[in-house]
């Protein structure tokens, strides 16, 4: 168990009191955890199918063809048609997830044209998009990729951007110099544009695209970094630990990261909203991850190409929205957590 | 601090120079800019050339190789990179930025001719933006932890949160798809011209509703907190208890001591609104099919118009490094505790 010092106690309390912020935090870290098991919610294999007494659990296992549990063909079995086919000859059963769709498939119903608006009896819930694929299944893998996406690229970013700006505030001098000049450079490139140059020249993957969004996102952090390091280097503490003989190493580890936690603390909401919304553009415009990726931003596409089929643009608007909203509440609450300044109030 | 500024000044030329030569190189090694488009256009009319006289031709030289080196001059191609960046930067230093590939016409023009739609957004956001974030900043500090106060941060924190042009989108769907409140887009109805003076403002200030609401979300968040905190700093202030003490009222306090000091974190933004005309984003404009300065520098690097590119990054780029050390100075004008040395 982690050892917590009374002020971080206090921070966390305090963070806890914040209760919008509080509930936020946990939601997300529900959803973040559902990620792990997207596949036994949204999906079109079963759960479980028992089939004259044996057991299939088709979820995690490999491709099973129809002929397996006795229909007529050799691809993939349709476990949606399964379950109907079981149910009538009492052959046994089916468990289906609660959403029996995979983000890739097409549906296609007899006498209507995708996009089919939502439908409980066809388990559609928030519809189907233009091509017939279960929008609510999209949304979801669609959220696994985004919030991966911009967690890997906020670790990446703060380590290197942590790591540079310490160096840049703790030396100062002709490196900070030069630094400084280099991300005011760096951070004025048109970033969007270099990006969609590129993007239209190779088809980026997820890797590419982090890369790209790394290369030009490294700075902010960078910037306040080297403010918090420079300021810190210049209390009396470090002075302390230096005239006692403490190595540059254990001053920066040891003394000087700590004091800027707080700091580093609080940009992690925002970069995370920053990461989805960039992703989600870029996605938008079609210079993000190459289709069929289910994706947000290409949802988002779709129902503004088509403001007919309301429940498209409708369902991905709120999901943005919802999740956007809860991650900034969360980034307010840890902030005032981590404000000292208890403000004076007259009567 | 007149050395200070200088100083500053100075430091934008190797800024400058950096983003630019950037920008520049990145134009000349990706595929796909003019010289590629002139190929594929000439082997688009050399087949269907070939398809009517039925001759057989070589489709790998469909331009000869003096056409192709015409070509790279017209474009400043046959010179190496820095060659070319010093002959662009001279013209640019003259004021010359070109001619645009798409439009063939100087990229001044078209630069101009986006400029007053950009301009009457970007005036008219920022205006609206000091007039609602001061006076709400100011309620929010004075009755701060007040039903208000949290009510109006949860709305002014969801606006910080969505993207203005998922904004957009939403108010889109809600007022002019689903209830035909507003129009779908651009900036002015068709025959505006035949409208008389009071119809073309009414017509204007009803296409604008919409896009300007989406322009704003973003920016509320940001400026009304800075307006609250440092108003709630300064209510804490000794100098302000020590006007209590004296007997001044609280809207005394607030008034007359309190609130002009706590509008100076203002200023620290203030220099950047020269790049008024910049504040549009594309997203917004695309999906409110406005003609404006964001869309042409999107339409621009999509379409591989480098002069106009270049020739926004230059604007853009100086209005932006000028618009820092003007903020400086600002806050150097409005507090005479700042010294920059």
């Amino acid at each position: 168990m982690i050892r917590l010092d009374p002020l971080t106690r206090r921070q966390f309390a305090r963070f806890r009191g914040t209760k919008r912020g509080w509930y936020s935090a946990l939601i997300l870290m529900v959803l973040v955890a559902s990620t792990a098991v997207t596949e036994l919610l949204v999906n079109n294999r079963a759960l479980v199918v028992n089939y004259q007494g044996e057991w299939h659990f088709p979820v995690y296992a490999d491709f099973k063809p129809g002929t397996t549990f006795g229909l007529d063909y050799a691809y993939e079995t349709n476990y949606r048609d399964l379950k109907a086919v079981l149910e009538q000859s009492g052959d046994g059963f089916v468990i289906m997830p609660p959403v029996p769709f995979s983000p890739f498939e097409i549906n296609s119903y007899d006498g209507q044209f995708a996009p089919h608006p939502p439908n409980a009896a066809q388990q559609h819930y928030l519809g189907t998009d233009t091509a017939g694929r279960d929008v609510l299944a999209r949304l979801a893998y669609g959220f696994r990729i985004a919030i991966w996406f911009s967690l890997v690229l906020l670790v990446a970013t703060f380590v290197v951007g942590i790591a540079i700006g310490c160096a840049m505030g703790y030396y100062g001098g002709l490196s900070d110099l030069i630094g400084q000049r280099v991300i005011e450079v760096w951070s004025n490139v048109p970033m969007l544009y270099i990006i969609i140059i590129i993007a239209s020249v190779i088809t980026p993957d997820f890797w590419i695209l982090m890369g790209l969004l790394f290369i030009f996102g490294w700075m902010g952090m960078t910037w306040y970094m080297r403010t918090a390091t420079y300021r810190e280097a210049a209390r009396d503490y470090v002075l302390a630990a230096k005239s006692l003989g403490a190595s540059d190493g254990r001053i920066v580890f040891r003394h000087i990261l700590p004091n800027t936690l707080s700091l580093i603390v609080t940009f992690i909401p925002f970069a995370v909203t920053g990461g989805i919304g960039s992703l989600t553009s870029l996605d938008y415009l079609g210079y993000g991850l190459p289709p069929p990726t289910p994706s947000w931003g290409e949802l988002l596409k779709q129902g503004t190409d088509n403001l007919d089929s309301a429940w498209i643009v409708t369902s991905v608007v709120s999901a943005l929205v919802g999740l956007l909203v809860m991650v900034t509440f969360v980034g307010e609450a840890i902030r005032d957590a981590f404000d000292p300044k208890q403000h004076t109030t007259y009567q | 601090m007149t050395g200070y500024f200088i100083r500053r000044l100075l430091l934008i030329i190797p800024t400058f120079l950096g983003i630019t030569l950037m920008v520049f190189a990145i134009t000349r090694f990706v595929p796909g800019g003019p010289i590629d488009r002139a190929l594929a256009q000439a082997q688009a009319a050399s087949e269907s050339a070939e398809f009517q006289s039925s001759r057989p031709g070589d489709s790998t030289s469909i331009l000869s190789e003096s056409q192709l080196n015409q070509l790279r001059e017209y474009y400043g191609f046959d010179k190496p990179l820095l060659e070319s960046y010093v002959q662009w930067l001279g013209k640019v230093v003259q004021f010359d930025l070109g001619v645009s590939t798409r439009y063939a016409e100087p990229v001044w023009q078209t630069i101009a001719d986006r400029l007053p739609v950009s301009l009457y957004y970007g005036f008219v956001t920022l205006v609206l933006t000091y007039m609602v974030c001061i006076p709400l900043g100011i309620w929010k500090g004075i009755k701060h932890a007040g039903t208000f106060d949290h009510l109006s941060s949860a709305v002014v924190f969801i606006g910080y949160a969505v993207p203005g042009y998922i904004v957009g989108i939403a108010l889109l769907t809600a007022f002019a798809s689903e209830i035909e409140l507003f129009p779908l887009g651009g900036f002015a109805s068709d025959d505006f011209d035949d409208f008389t003076l009071w119809e073309q403002v009414k017509d204007i200030v009803w296409h604008s509703v919409l896009p300007l609401i989406s322009y704003m979300v973003g920016s509320f968040a940001v400026m009304t907190f800075m307006v609250k905190n440092s108003l709630m700093d300064n209510l804490a202030a000794d100098y302000v208890r020590a006007a209590m003490a004296r007997g001044r009222t609280f809207g005394g306090a607030v008034w007359h001591h309190a609130l002009r000091n706590s509008l100076i974190p203002l200023a620290t933004h203030f220099g950047n609104n020269i790049g008024i005309v910049l504040t549009g984003s594309f997203l917004i404009e695309t999906i409110f099919n406005i003609n404006g300065f964001g869309l042409l520098g999107y339409e621009a690097v999509v379409e591989r118009d480098y002069p106009v590119v270049l020739g926004i990054l230059v604007i853009s780029s100086m209005l932006f490094l000028i618009g820092n050390i003007l903020s400086d100075l600002c806050v150097a004008l409005v507090d005479p505790r700042v010294r920059f040395q």
